[in-house]
């Protein structure tokens, strides 16, 4: 067990040559908690996503997942985590079906139930009309939405989601939404959602980080961001925080 | 306002100068002028001086006035290869109608794309040129001692044909890539088009080496005659026989003639018009066949039937999630067209290059009995070799670096994956190697022996090969599409190594013996002379097996580590 913690991390660093991607990150992540982790673009937010699922090695620094050290249980937290990467690389000459299925067994899973649990996910995303069909000829939207399925398949504690609805249609959002949520409540799984969209953030997260340039500079519920910023929404809260002032003659002044 | 064309043209000439965007236009004119003085002055001056220090020149001149006009062929044809297929298949690995969105969104016709990319990629082609040709040209110059007239007529017939070729070679590429369209379907078809492009410029050439007598006496006349890249050839070889200073007679004249059958007047007026006819169809016809169109053809979507009987067979023996892993990578291999043409690309070589040798050995007659099994055997070895790594290196392992994540994020996800596309590979390889080991024992005439050891030393030095390109490509996952540096190097990496280390075992007895280390005659020793050739294939398909598993061990461990 691990206490009611799911992301735990000190001082965690991570250096590409001059370029310090995460300064001095210590954050704690409650379980069954929806944690917003917001920035702006090149701030450090995948490389930290990446660093915490196992598939980067901080510069220095420490950091447990699960109550598992992230340096010695690599495997053990891969398996109970998912993860939305931020650029899609699905196969593009499998079917939707055919992909989870993929990812099912990458998961150590298949038979019956695997295939019961896919065409599930994939109706409740509306894709069940087109689930044989190969990917290629898929929409982006309709490729995130078979990227969400393979994240929460095999059932993670915890979901690490990089800009989930970046490419998704209204309606498709919602049911994102939905689905992290009710995951949350009923599951306990634990959501670390990066993502540049504030009002995504403010619907679903319970809890907020803002980095900037690498470095954590907020954190906190989104009401507590918003009272503290003395903003209307999380959205002027995140401009007063990272900067970013609107100059409306300035966006004239290039003609 | 500046010309739309003009502006696409300026596009094309940055992209393909961006390695020097920092000082382009001073690195450009020190290029061109370098060029210029290498053309001269430079090339002339030190093939003459290596040449005279290997052959004496009087030797040399006789031997260059003899070969001028096939020489001149073959150099032309290596030249038209370069700048008509090379730019092709490359253009075809990476589709650009994202681009094409762009500029027809800003109100340009396809007609000024056309000429826009043509300009754009004269600077580059032009310069490639200037650099490659004066060593060839530059030993005629010499024995022919032609005058500075005749060697700017020869730049600029040279100038001509590689500008109506590449005009030719821009013409074909935009108009398939407008066809395919930029979709994931439109891309595998480009990049299996591309790859198939190469076996077309390797067939005709083999076809002329060994069949031109044939063709030309069916057609009546020298079959080399009817190939554009002729022309201009000749045209250089004419201008370079009139405008010698070595007082070439008449009958000399005659005999160039009897070798050329077309004089000058003809072959110039063949390359004029050639050239305009590439011109008027290009602009003739840009604004028909270049309409943006992603057709049907791309935008198609495949629906998946049911599991054929062997998928069903390999679920039925391989349960569990490794089975769904191993079909999994079987689907995804066989419905990728590019892969489909990597393995033809490699079993045609499989079958030209020992046809080839054969034929080679029988016309030198250095083996009366038939033909030297020690060539056809390591021959075979480099063929094979050929399949395994060319087929599975590469996007053939994963498609890019994109997948990484998803892959390394499961756990145990790289072991299981490259455990299984491994075995994927395998079972590939039973089918892929029965073509080939045919092929070779209808050429050599050999026996069923023959073709068992074919098939298991085939079958084997494929699944090595795999294996080392699976391995390599596992150390170096880190590429965006087929045409970045890091992917040309790991197919570069497997394919010489791979070869490498089957050629190993010869090449150390070989030079052992030179140094007076017995390792040829232990060997002869052990297997006799008529064993020779099968030990040395032995050994060399043992030292594959261990230097493939030894990569793959590597590969398959960086793979799983995170990276740093």
């Amino acid at each position: 067990m691990y206490n009611g913690v799911s992301i735990e991390t000190q001082k965690l660093n991570k250096q590409f040559g001059p370029v310090h991607a995460v300064r001095n990150l210590t954050l704690q992540v409650r379980e069954g908690s929806r944690f917003g982790f917001l920035g702006p673009n090149g701030a450090g937010k995948t490389t930290t996503v990446r660093i915490l699922s196992g598939l980067m090695k901080p510069s220095s620094g420490t950091a447990t997942v699960c109550g598992l050290p992230l340096a010695s249980k690599r495997n053990e937290i891969k398996a109970i985590t998912g993860l939305l990467p931020e650029t899609p690389g699905l196969y593009s000459k499998l079917s939707a079906v055919e992909f989870l299925e993929f990812i099912g067994a990458l998961n150590g899973r298949n038979g019956k139930a695997l295939n019961g649990r896919i065409d599930r996910l994939l109706a409740i995303l509306g894709l069940e009309s087109r689930q044989d069909d190969l990917l290629e000829s898929y929409s982006s939207g309709m490729k995130q939405k078979v990227l969400i399925a393979s994240t929460i398949l095999h059932e993670p504690k915890l979901v690490f989601l990089d800009e989930p609805t970046a490419r998704l249609d209204p309606s498709a959002s919602a049911i994102v939404k939905e689905l992290i949520g009710i995951l949350a409540e009923s599951t306990g799984t634990t959501f670390f959602i990066c993502t540049h969209q504030t009002s995504f953030a403010e619907d679903v997260c319970d809890q907020i980080g803002i980095i900037n340039e690498g470095q954590l500079v907020a954190l906190g519920p989104v009401e507590e961001l918003i009272e503290t910023s003395k903003a209307k929404d999380l959205e002027n809260a995140y401009l007063q925080i990272v900067g970013g002032k609107v100059d409306r003659e300035a966006l004239l002044a290039w003609r | 306002m500046a010309s739309k064309w003009y502006s696409i043209a300026k596009a094309e000439y940055q992209v393909s100068t961006s390695s020097m965007r920092k000082s382009r236009t001073r690195n450009m004119i020190l290029l061109l002028a370098f060029g210029l003085v290498w053309a001269i002055f430079l090339a002339p001056f030190m093939i003459g001086t290596i040449t005279g220090l290997i052959l004496p020149f009087e030797f040399l001149q006789i031997l260059l006035v003899t070969i001028l006009p096939g020489f001149m062929r073959a150099v032309m044809f290596f030249l038209w290869m370069m700048i008509l297929i090379i730019p092709l298949s490359r253009a075809l690995q990476e589709i650009k109608i994202g681009q094409w969105e762009i500029l027809l969104s800003n109100d340009v016709r396809t007609r000024d794309i056309l000429i826009g990319s043509f300009l754009g990629k004269l600077p580059i082609y032009g310069l490639l040129v200037l650099y490659l040709a004066p060593p060839f040209f530059a030993l005629f110059f010499l024995a022919f001692e032609v005058t500075l007239i005749g060697q700017i007529l020869i730049y600029l017939t040279l100038f001509i044909a590689v500008l109506s070729t590449i005009w030719l070679s821009n013409l074909i590429t935009v108009a398939i890539q407008a066809k395919l369209g930029e979709s994931p379907r439109g891309k595998d078809i480009a990049n299996g088009v591309g790859i198939l492009l190469a076996i077309v410029s390797i067939i005709p050439m083999y076809g002329i080496m060994f069949f031109s007598l044939q063709f030309s006496a069916i057609l009546g006349l020298n079959v080399f005659l009817i190939f554009p890249f002729t022309w201009p050839a000749d045209v250089i070889s004419w201008i370079t026989i009139l405008f010698s200073q070595i007082g070439l007679t008449s009958n000399h004249i005659l005999i160039f003639q009897q070798t050329l059958q077309f004089d000058i007047n003809i072959s110039t007026t063949l390359l004029s018009l050639f050239a305009a006819v590439c011109i008027i169809i290009g602009l003739a016809s840009a604004d028909r066949i270049f309409t943006y169109n992603i057709g049907a053809r791309t935008e198609q979507i495949t629906t998946i039937k049911g599991e054929n009987v062997i998928l069903r067979g390999i679920r039925k023996v391989a349960s569990g999630s490794f089975g769904t892993l191993l079909v999994t990578c079987l689907k995804d291999f066989f419905r990728k067209a590019s892969n489909l043409s990597r393995i033809a690309y490699g079993i045609i070589l499989a079958i030209v290059l020992p046809f080839i040798m054969t034929q080679m050995i029988l016309i030198v007659g250095r083996d009366s009995g038939g033909v030297d099994m020690m060539m056809v055997v390591m021959i075979s070895g480099i063929s094979m070799a050929l399949i395994g790594s060319f087929a599975f290196s590469g996007t053939a392992f994963m498609e890019s670096k994109d997948q990484l994540w998803i892959i390394q994020s499961t756990p145990s996800g790289t072991t299981r994956y490259v455990k299984a596309r491994l075995i994927a590979g395998f079972l590939i390889a039973l089918p892929l190697c029965i073509i080939p080991a045919l092929a070779i024992t209808i050429i050599i005439t050999g026996t069923l022996a023959t073709l068992g050891f074919l098939l298991i030393y085939g079958y084997i030095i494929i699944c090595g090969a795999i294996m080392f390109s699976t391995g390599v490509t596992a150390l170096n996952p880190y590429y965006e599409d087929t045409k970045s540096p890091e992917h040309q190097m790991n197919v570069m990496v497997t394919t010489m190594g791979v070869e490498f280390t089957i050629l190993a075992p010869i090449m150390i007895s070989l030079f052992g013996d030179i140094l007076g280390l017995p390792f040829w005659d232990i060997i002869r020793s052990i297997a006799g002379s008529a064993g020779m050739p099968f030990a040395f294939a032995i050994i060399g398909m043992v030292a594959l097996l261990i230097v493939g598993g030894g990569a793959l061990l590597i590969g398959t461990r960086r793979l799983a580590q995170p990276e740093v």
